[in-house]
Protein backbone atom coordinates (compact mmCIF):
# COMPACT_ATOMS: atom_id res chain seq x y z
CA UNK A 1 0.00 0.00 0.00
CA UNK A 2 2.57 2.64 1.01
CA UNK A 3 4.84 1.40 -2.25
CA UNK A 4 3.48 3.70 -4.64
CA UNK A 5 3.31 7.10 -2.66
CA UNK A 6 2.09 9.59 -5.00
CA UNK A 7 -0.98 7.23 -6.09
CA UNK A 8 -2.30 5.89 -3.68
CA UNK A 9 -2.79 9.35 -1.57
CA UNK A 10 -3.94 11.04 -4.73
CA UNK A 11 -6.53 8.33 -4.68
CA UNK A 12 -7.64 9.00 -1.52
CA UNK A 13 -7.61 12.67 -1.44
CA UNK A 14 -9.70 13.07 -4.82
CA UNK A 15 -11.83 10.41 -3.91
CA UNK A 16 -13.74 9.11 -7.38
CA UNK A 17 -17.02 10.15 -7.96
CA UNK A 18 -17.19 13.63 -7.16
CA UNK A 19 -14.85 13.92 -10.25
CA UNK A 20 -16.45 11.75 -12.14
CA UNK A 21 -17.32 13.75 -15.62
CA UNK A 22 -20.96 14.10 -16.31
CA UNK A 23 -21.18 12.01 -19.47
CA UNK A 24 -20.23 9.38 -16.80
CA UNK A 25 -22.05 10.32 -13.24
CA UNK A 26 -25.36 8.00 -13.86
CA UNK A 27 -25.76 4.38 -13.40
CA UNK A 28 -26.10 3.14 -16.93
CA UNK A 29 -22.97 5.27 -17.84
CA UNK A 30 -21.39 3.53 -15.47
CA UNK A 31 -22.47 0.08 -16.40
CA UNK A 32 -22.40 0.96 -19.96
CA UNK A 33 -18.04 1.67 -19.22
CA UNK A 34 -18.11 -1.46 -17.25
CA UNK A 35 -19.86 -3.52 -20.11
CA UNK A 36 -17.15 -1.52 -23.10
CA UNK A 37 -14.31 -2.49 -20.37
CA UNK A 38 -15.00 -6.30 -20.41
CA UNK A 39 -15.45 -6.00 -23.98
CA UNK A 40 -12.59 -4.51 -24.41
CA UNK A 41 -10.88 -7.46 -22.32
CA UNK A 42 -12.51 -9.87 -24.82
CA UNK A 43 -11.24 -8.80 -28.06
CA UNK A 44 -8.22 -9.99 -30.02
CA UNK A 45 -5.62 -7.18 -29.69
CA UNK A 46 -5.60 -7.05 -33.60
CA UNK A 47 -9.61 -7.07 -34.13
CA UNK A 48 -10.28 -3.54 -35.29
CA UNK A 49 -13.49 -3.19 -33.14
CA UNK A 50 -10.94 -3.24 -29.97
CA UNK A 51 -9.23 -0.41 -31.13
CA UNK A 52 -12.06 1.70 -32.08
CA UNK A 53 -13.76 0.42 -28.28
CA UNK A 54 -10.37 1.88 -26.73
CA UNK A 55 -10.64 5.38 -28.47
CA UNK A 56 -14.48 5.68 -27.81
CA UNK A 57 -13.11 4.71 -23.87
CA UNK A 58 -10.12 7.18 -24.25
CA UNK A 59 -12.55 9.86 -25.26
CA UNK A 60 -15.30 8.92 -23.20
CA UNK A 61 -13.24 9.83 -20.12
CA UNK A 62 -11.34 13.01 -21.49
CA UNK A 63 -13.22 15.55 -19.49
CA UNK A 64 -11.36 13.63 -16.52
CA UNK A 65 -8.38 14.66 -17.93
CA UNK A 66 -9.32 18.07 -18.46
CA UNK A 67 -10.50 18.94 -14.81
CA UNK A 68 -7.20 16.97 -13.36
CA UNK A 69 -5.68 18.78 -15.84
CA UNK A 70 -7.31 22.58 -14.61
CA UNK A 71 -5.90 21.45 -11.17
CA UNK A 72 -2.27 22.12 -12.04
CA UNK A 73 -3.13 24.60 -14.39
CA UNK A 74 -1.71 27.82 -11.95
CA UNK A 75 1.88 26.58 -11.48
CA UNK A 76 3.48 27.42 -14.73
CA UNK A 77 2.95 25.22 -17.29
CA UNK A 78 0.36 25.39 -20.31
CA UNK A 79 -2.44 23.89 -19.98
CA UNK A 80 -2.55 21.94 -23.13
CA UNK A 81 1.01 20.12 -22.48
CA UNK A 82 -0.92 19.29 -18.47
CA UNK A 83 -3.89 17.93 -20.74
CA UNK A 84 -1.86 16.31 -23.44
CA UNK A 85 0.59 14.21 -20.54
CA UNK A 86 -2.55 13.59 -18.89
CA UNK A 87 -3.99 12.06 -21.87
CA UNK A 88 -0.98 9.56 -21.83
CA UNK A 89 -2.01 8.68 -18.44
CA UNK A 90 -5.97 8.10 -19.26
CA UNK A 91 -4.11 5.85 -21.88
CA UNK A 92 -2.11 4.06 -20.21
CA UNK A 93 -5.12 3.57 -17.32
CA UNK A 94 -7.38 2.22 -20.11
CA UNK A 95 -4.93 -0.53 -21.21
CA UNK A 96 -4.82 -1.58 -17.95
CA UNK A 97 -7.91 -1.58 -16.46
CA UNK A 98 -9.47 -4.76 -14.90
CA UNK A 99 -12.95 -4.50 -15.10
CA UNK A 100 -12.82 -7.77 -12.93
CA UNK A 101 -11.61 -5.93 -10.08
CA UNK A 102 -14.99 -4.30 -9.31
CA UNK A 103 -13.17 -0.34 -9.58
CA UNK A 104 -14.96 1.84 -11.12
CA UNK A 105 -12.59 3.48 -13.86
CA UNK A 106 -12.19 7.05 -12.76
CA UNK A 107 -11.03 5.71 -9.35
CA UNK A 108 -8.37 3.33 -11.47
CA UNK A 109 -7.21 6.07 -13.58
CA UNK A 110 -7.10 9.53 -11.57
CA UNK A 111 -4.26 8.55 -9.60
CA UNK A 112 -2.40 7.43 -13.05
CA UNK A 113 -3.55 10.64 -14.74
CA UNK A 114 -2.44 12.77 -12.03
CA UNK A 115 0.74 11.02 -11.51
CA UNK A 116 1.69 11.25 -15.29
CA UNK A 117 1.05 15.20 -14.74
CA UNK A 118 3.12 15.22 -11.54
CA UNK A 119 6.02 13.44 -13.39
CA UNK A 120 5.74 16.00 -16.24
CA UNK A 121 6.11 18.99 -13.92
CA UNK A 122 9.11 16.52 -12.47
CA UNK A 123 10.96 15.69 -15.51
CA UNK A 124 9.91 18.71 -18.43
CA UNK A 125 9.98 21.16 -16.49
CA UNK A 126 13.27 21.84 -15.35
CA UNK A 127 16.19 23.20 -17.62
CA UNK A 128 18.30 22.56 -15.31
CA UNK A 129 18.39 19.14 -13.56
CA UNK A 130 17.04 20.03 -10.08
CA UNK A 131 17.12 17.36 -7.29
CA UNK A 132 13.28 15.99 -6.93
CA UNK A 133 13.39 17.74 -3.26
CA UNK A 134 13.62 20.85 -4.48
CA UNK A 135 11.15 20.48 -7.57
CA UNK A 136 8.57 19.27 -5.14
CA UNK A 137 9.51 22.63 -2.51
CA UNK A 138 8.76 24.16 -5.23
CA UNK A 139 5.99 23.42 -5.92
CA UNK A 140 4.85 23.49 -2.16
CA UNK A 141 6.30 27.28 -2.15
CA UNK A 142 4.49 28.46 -4.93
CA UNK A 143 0.83 26.94 -3.56
CA UNK A 144 1.41 28.10 0.30
CA UNK A 145 2.28 31.48 -1.27
CA UNK A 146 -0.63 32.23 -3.03
CA UNK A 147 -2.44 30.77 -0.08
CA UNK A 148 -0.80 33.05 2.58
CA UNK A 149 -0.86 36.47 0.00
CA UNK A 150 -5.21 35.68 0.22
CA UNK A 151 -5.44 35.20 3.77
CA UNK A 152 -2.82 38.06 4.72
CA UNK A 153 -3.55 40.62 2.11
CA UNK A 154 -0.34 40.81 1.01
CA UNK A 155 2.64 38.91 0.24
CA UNK A 156 3.90 36.39 2.57
CA UNK A 157 8.02 37.15 4.43
CA UNK A 158 10.08 33.81 4.46
CA UNK A 159 9.01 33.17 8.09
CA UNK A 160 6.21 33.39 7.80
CA UNK A 161 5.98 30.51 4.08
CA UNK A 162 8.22 28.50 6.86
CA UNK A 163 6.18 28.22 9.28
CA UNK A 164 3.37 27.37 6.99
CA UNK A 165 5.23 24.32 5.47
CA UNK A 166 7.05 23.51 8.84
CA UNK A 167 10.36 24.18 7.03
CA UNK A 168 13.59 26.45 8.63
CA UNK A 169 14.05 29.72 6.62
CA UNK A 170 17.00 28.16 4.77
CA UNK A 171 15.06 25.82 3.24
CA UNK A 172 12.28 28.29 2.15
CA UNK A 173 15.16 30.16 0.54
CA UNK A 174 16.46 27.20 -1.24
CA UNK A 175 13.91 26.47 -2.61
CA UNK A 176 13.14 30.21 -4.01
CA UNK A 177 16.46 30.46 -5.54
CA UNK A 178 15.62 27.05 -7.08
CA UNK A 179 12.77 28.21 -8.30
CA UNK A 180 14.48 30.62 -10.71
CA UNK A 181 15.92 27.33 -12.54
CA UNK A 182 12.85 26.02 -13.63
CA UNK A 183 11.96 25.80 -17.12
CA UNK A 184 13.05 28.65 -19.22
CA UNK A 185 11.56 25.86 -21.51
CA UNK A 186 7.97 26.40 -20.35
CA UNK A 187 8.42 29.95 -19.85
CA UNK A 188 8.34 30.17 -24.27
CA UNK A 189 4.97 28.75 -24.22
CA UNK A 190 2.56 30.45 -25.86
CA UNK A 191 0.21 31.82 -23.37
CA UNK A 192 -2.47 29.63 -23.03
CA UNK A 193 -5.25 32.72 -21.19
CA UNK A 194 -7.85 33.67 -24.52
CA UNK A 195 -8.48 36.79 -22.09
CA UNK A 196 -4.48 38.18 -22.71
CA UNK A 197 -4.85 39.71 -26.06
CA UNK A 198 -7.82 41.86 -25.23
CA UNK A 199 -7.19 43.32 -22.05
CA UNK A 200 -3.30 43.59 -23.54
CA UNK A 201 -4.37 45.97 -25.69
CA UNK A 202 -5.98 47.79 -23.18
CA UNK A 203 -2.98 48.12 -21.06
CA UNK A 204 -1.08 48.99 -24.20
CA UNK A 205 -3.43 51.74 -25.15
CA UNK A 206 -2.71 53.58 -21.77
CA UNK A 207 0.91 52.85 -22.19
CA UNK A 208 1.49 55.62 -24.69
CA UNK A 209 0.66 57.42 -21.61
CA UNK A 210 2.82 55.39 -18.66
CA UNK A 211 5.74 55.34 -21.58
CA UNK A 212 6.05 58.87 -22.09
CA UNK A 213 8.84 60.13 -20.13
CA UNK A 214 10.77 57.30 -20.65
CA UNK A 215 13.78 58.33 -23.07
CA UNK A 216 13.83 54.98 -24.20
CA UNK A 217 10.78 55.39 -25.92
CA UNK A 218 11.62 54.96 -29.95
CA UNK A 219 13.79 52.56 -29.52
CA UNK A 220 11.93 50.69 -26.25
CA UNK A 221 8.82 50.41 -28.38
CA UNK A 222 10.06 47.65 -30.73
CA UNK A 223 11.84 45.92 -28.16
CA UNK A 224 8.71 45.48 -26.43
CA UNK A 225 7.11 44.21 -29.55
CA UNK A 226 9.24 41.51 -29.91
CA UNK A 227 8.55 40.23 -26.32
CA UNK A 228 5.93 37.42 -25.45
CA UNK A 229 2.44 39.39 -25.34
CA UNK A 230 2.35 37.88 -21.44
CA UNK A 231 5.96 39.20 -20.81
CA UNK A 232 5.01 42.20 -22.29
CA UNK A 233 2.29 42.77 -19.98
CA UNK A 234 3.82 41.80 -17.11
CA UNK A 235 6.62 44.20 -17.14
CA UNK A 236 4.25 47.06 -18.27
CA UNK A 237 1.99 46.26 -15.15
CA UNK A 238 5.06 46.47 -12.68
CA UNK A 239 7.28 48.92 -14.15
CA UNK A 240 4.64 51.80 -15.46
CA UNK A 241 1.70 50.69 -13.85
CA UNK A 242 3.59 49.93 -10.29
CA UNK A 243 1.52 46.66 -9.57
CA UNK A 244 3.01 44.18 -6.94
CA UNK A 245 4.18 41.00 -8.25
CA UNK A 246 1.60 38.95 -6.33
CA UNK A 247 -1.12 41.50 -7.83
CA UNK A 248 0.01 41.04 -11.11
CA UNK A 249 0.24 37.13 -10.24
CA UNK A 250 -3.81 37.51 -9.37
CA UNK A 251 -4.39 39.24 -12.30
CA UNK A 252 -2.70 36.62 -14.53
CA UNK A 253 -3.72 33.61 -12.36
CA UNK A 254 -0.22 32.49 -11.87
CA UNK A 255 2.15 32.10 -9.42
CA UNK A 256 4.33 35.17 -7.76
CA UNK A 257 7.43 33.05 -8.11
CA UNK A 258 6.45 32.50 -11.97
CA UNK A 259 6.07 36.27 -12.24
CA UNK A 260 9.27 36.96 -11.10
CA UNK A 261 10.88 34.45 -13.14
CA UNK A 262 9.39 36.77 -16.57
CA UNK A 263 10.16 40.10 -14.99
CA UNK A 264 13.78 38.62 -14.79
CA UNK A 265 13.51 37.44 -18.18
CA UNK A 266 12.01 39.78 -19.67
CA UNK A 267 13.95 42.96 -18.46
CA UNK A 268 17.69 40.94 -19.35
CA UNK A 269 15.72 40.76 -23.06
CA UNK A 270 15.29 44.52 -23.31
CA UNK A 271 18.78 44.90 -21.95
CA UNK A 272 20.18 43.30 -24.38
CA UNK A 273 18.34 45.13 -26.83
CA UNK A 274 18.74 48.54 -25.32
CA UNK A 275 22.82 47.62 -24.73
CA UNK A 276 23.02 46.64 -28.38
CA UNK A 277 22.30 50.02 -30.39
CA UNK B 1 27.22 58.00 13.66
CA UNK B 2 28.14 56.90 10.68
CA UNK B 3 26.98 54.20 8.46
CA UNK B 4 30.10 51.99 8.51
CA UNK B 5 29.61 51.35 12.01
CA UNK B 6 28.33 47.89 12.97
CA UNK B 7 26.96 46.93 16.53
CA UNK B 8 24.11 45.76 17.53
CA UNK B 9 21.05 48.06 17.82
CA UNK B 10 17.81 46.97 19.43
CA UNK B 11 17.56 43.22 18.74
CA UNK B 12 19.03 42.85 15.27
CA UNK B 13 22.60 43.42 15.06
CA UNK B 14 23.70 45.54 11.92
CA UNK B 15 25.55 43.84 8.98
CA UNK B 16 27.58 45.03 6.56
CA UNK B 17 28.52 42.53 3.98
CA UNK B 18 30.65 43.38 1.42
CA UNK B 19 31.47 41.21 -2.24
CA UNK B 20 33.86 41.44 -4.68
CA UNK B 21 33.75 39.56 -7.74
CA UNK B 22 34.85 39.56 -11.34
CA UNK B 23 32.99 42.52 -13.48
CA UNK B 24 31.58 39.28 -15.55
CA UNK B 25 27.60 38.84 -15.92
CA UNK B 26 27.99 35.34 -14.84
CA UNK B 27 28.67 36.50 -11.40
CA UNK B 28 25.52 38.50 -10.72
CA UNK B 29 23.91 35.48 -9.70
CA UNK B 30 25.97 35.65 -6.63
CA UNK B 31 25.02 39.23 -6.06
CA UNK B 32 21.42 38.23 -6.63
CA UNK B 33 21.41 35.36 -4.07
CA UNK B 34 23.41 37.52 -1.78
CA UNK B 35 20.69 40.42 -1.77
CA UNK B 36 17.83 37.77 -0.99
CA UNK B 37 19.19 36.09 1.13
CA UNK B 38 20.02 39.17 3.37
CA UNK B 39 16.59 40.90 2.89
CA UNK B 40 14.46 37.58 3.91
CA UNK B 41 16.60 37.83 7.46
CA UNK B 42 15.19 41.58 7.82
CA UNK B 43 11.20 39.64 7.47
CA UNK B 44 10.96 41.45 4.04
CA UNK B 45 7.92 39.69 1.85
CA UNK B 46 8.76 37.60 -1.27
CA UNK B 47 7.40 40.38 -3.27
CA UNK B 48 10.30 42.63 -2.15
CA UNK B 49 12.33 39.89 -1.97
CA UNK B 50 12.25 39.34 -5.50
CA UNK B 51 11.96 43.07 -6.75
CA UNK B 52 15.57 43.35 -4.52
CA UNK B 53 16.64 40.37 -6.23
CA UNK B 54 15.75 41.44 -9.76
CA UNK B 55 16.84 45.34 -8.83
CA UNK B 56 20.34 44.33 -7.95
CA UNK B 57 20.25 42.36 -11.42
CA UNK B 58 19.82 45.18 -12.92
CA UNK B 59 21.61 47.85 -11.34
CA UNK B 60 24.73 45.57 -11.72
CA UNK B 61 24.20 44.99 -15.30
CA UNK B 62 24.51 48.79 -15.80
CA UNK B 63 27.59 48.99 -14.33
CA UNK B 64 28.96 45.82 -16.02
CA UNK B 65 27.98 47.67 -19.42
CA UNK B 66 30.32 50.12 -18.76
CA UNK B 67 33.38 48.02 -16.51
CA UNK B 68 36.84 48.69 -17.81
CA UNK B 69 38.19 45.22 -18.74
CA UNK B 70 39.49 43.14 -16.13
CA UNK B 71 37.43 45.17 -13.38
CA UNK B 72 35.83 44.09 -10.26
CA UNK B 73 32.68 44.73 -9.10
CA UNK B 74 32.39 45.74 -5.47
CA UNK B 75 29.04 45.26 -3.56
CA UNK B 76 28.38 46.46 -0.86
CA UNK B 77 24.77 45.67 1.31
CA UNK B 78 24.56 47.79 4.70
CA UNK B 79 21.33 46.16 6.41
CA UNK B 80 20.01 48.32 9.64
CA UNK B 81 16.64 47.60 11.29
CA UNK B 82 14.10 47.82 8.41
CA UNK B 83 16.61 48.73 5.48
CA UNK B 84 18.46 46.59 2.97
CA UNK B 85 21.12 49.55 1.19
CA UNK B 86 23.00 48.03 -1.85
CA UNK B 87 26.23 49.64 -3.19
CA UNK B 88 27.63 48.35 -5.94
CA UNK B 89 30.59 50.19 -7.79
CA UNK B 90 33.17 49.32 -11.11
CA UNK B 91 35.62 51.03 -12.49
CA UNK B 92 34.86 52.20 -16.24
CA UNK B 93 36.80 53.28 -18.74
CA UNK B 94 34.60 56.86 -19.35
CA UNK B 95 31.88 56.62 -16.33
CA UNK B 96 28.82 57.58 -17.61
CA UNK B 97 25.48 58.41 -14.98
CA UNK B 98 22.25 57.03 -16.66
CA UNK B 99 19.72 59.43 -17.88
CA UNK B 100 16.96 59.79 -15.28
CA UNK B 101 14.66 59.69 -17.72
CA UNK B 102 15.71 55.95 -19.40
CA UNK B 103 14.21 52.79 -19.17
CA UNK B 104 16.82 51.44 -16.66
CA UNK B 105 15.96 54.23 -14.34
CA UNK B 106 12.19 53.57 -14.59
CA UNK B 107 12.70 49.80 -14.04
CA UNK B 108 15.06 50.39 -10.78
CA UNK B 109 12.50 52.96 -9.23
CA UNK B 110 9.76 50.73 -9.54
CA UNK B 111 11.60 48.06 -7.69
CA UNK B 112 13.68 49.74 -5.13
CA UNK B 113 12.69 52.71 -2.25
CA UNK B 114 15.48 54.99 -3.25
CA UNK B 115 18.24 54.59 -6.17
CA UNK B 116 21.36 56.80 -7.20
CA UNK B 117 24.13 57.10 -9.56
CA UNK B 118 27.13 58.82 -8.77
CA UNK B 119 30.21 59.23 -10.80
CA UNK B 120 33.39 59.14 -8.21
CA UNK B 121 36.83 60.54 -9.89
CA UNK B 122 38.54 59.15 -11.47
CA UNK B 123 36.51 56.06 -12.79
CA UNK B 124 33.94 54.73 -10.93
CA UNK B 125 30.82 54.56 -11.80
CA UNK B 126 28.54 53.45 -8.30
CA UNK B 127 25.23 53.16 -7.69
CA UNK B 128 23.52 53.09 -4.21
CA UNK B 129 19.90 51.65 -3.53
CA UNK B 130 17.79 50.74 -0.87
CA UNK B 131 14.81 49.05 -0.01
CA UNK B 132 12.66 49.33 3.08
CA UNK B 133 10.41 46.99 4.77
CA UNK B 134 7.27 47.76 4.12
CA UNK B 135 5.20 49.72 6.97
CA UNK B 136 2.64 46.83 7.83
CA UNK B 137 5.34 45.24 10.24
CA UNK B 138 5.56 48.45 12.59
Amino acid sequence: MSVEVTAPVAAAKTGSSSLMPRADTGQDARAGTRAAFTELARLDPRDQRRADLREHLVRLHLPLVEHLARRFSNRGEPLDDLTQVGMIGLIKAVDRFEPARGVEFSTYATPTIVGEIKRHFRDKGWAIRVPRRLQELRLELAAVTSELTQELGRSPTVAEVAARLHLDQDSVLEGLESANAYSTLSLDAPNNRDDVGASLSDALGGDDAALGHVEYRESLRPLLAELDPRDRKILLLRFFHQMTQSQIATELGMSQMHVSRLLSRALVRLRAGLLSE
Amino acid sequence: MTDLKVGPTSERELAEIDLVVPADGAYLAVLRTAAAGLAARLDFTLDDIEDLRIAVDEACAILLSQASPGARLRCTFHMSDDTVIVRAGVRATNPRVPSRDGFAWTVLNALASRVEFAVVPPDQLVIELSQQRPVWRS
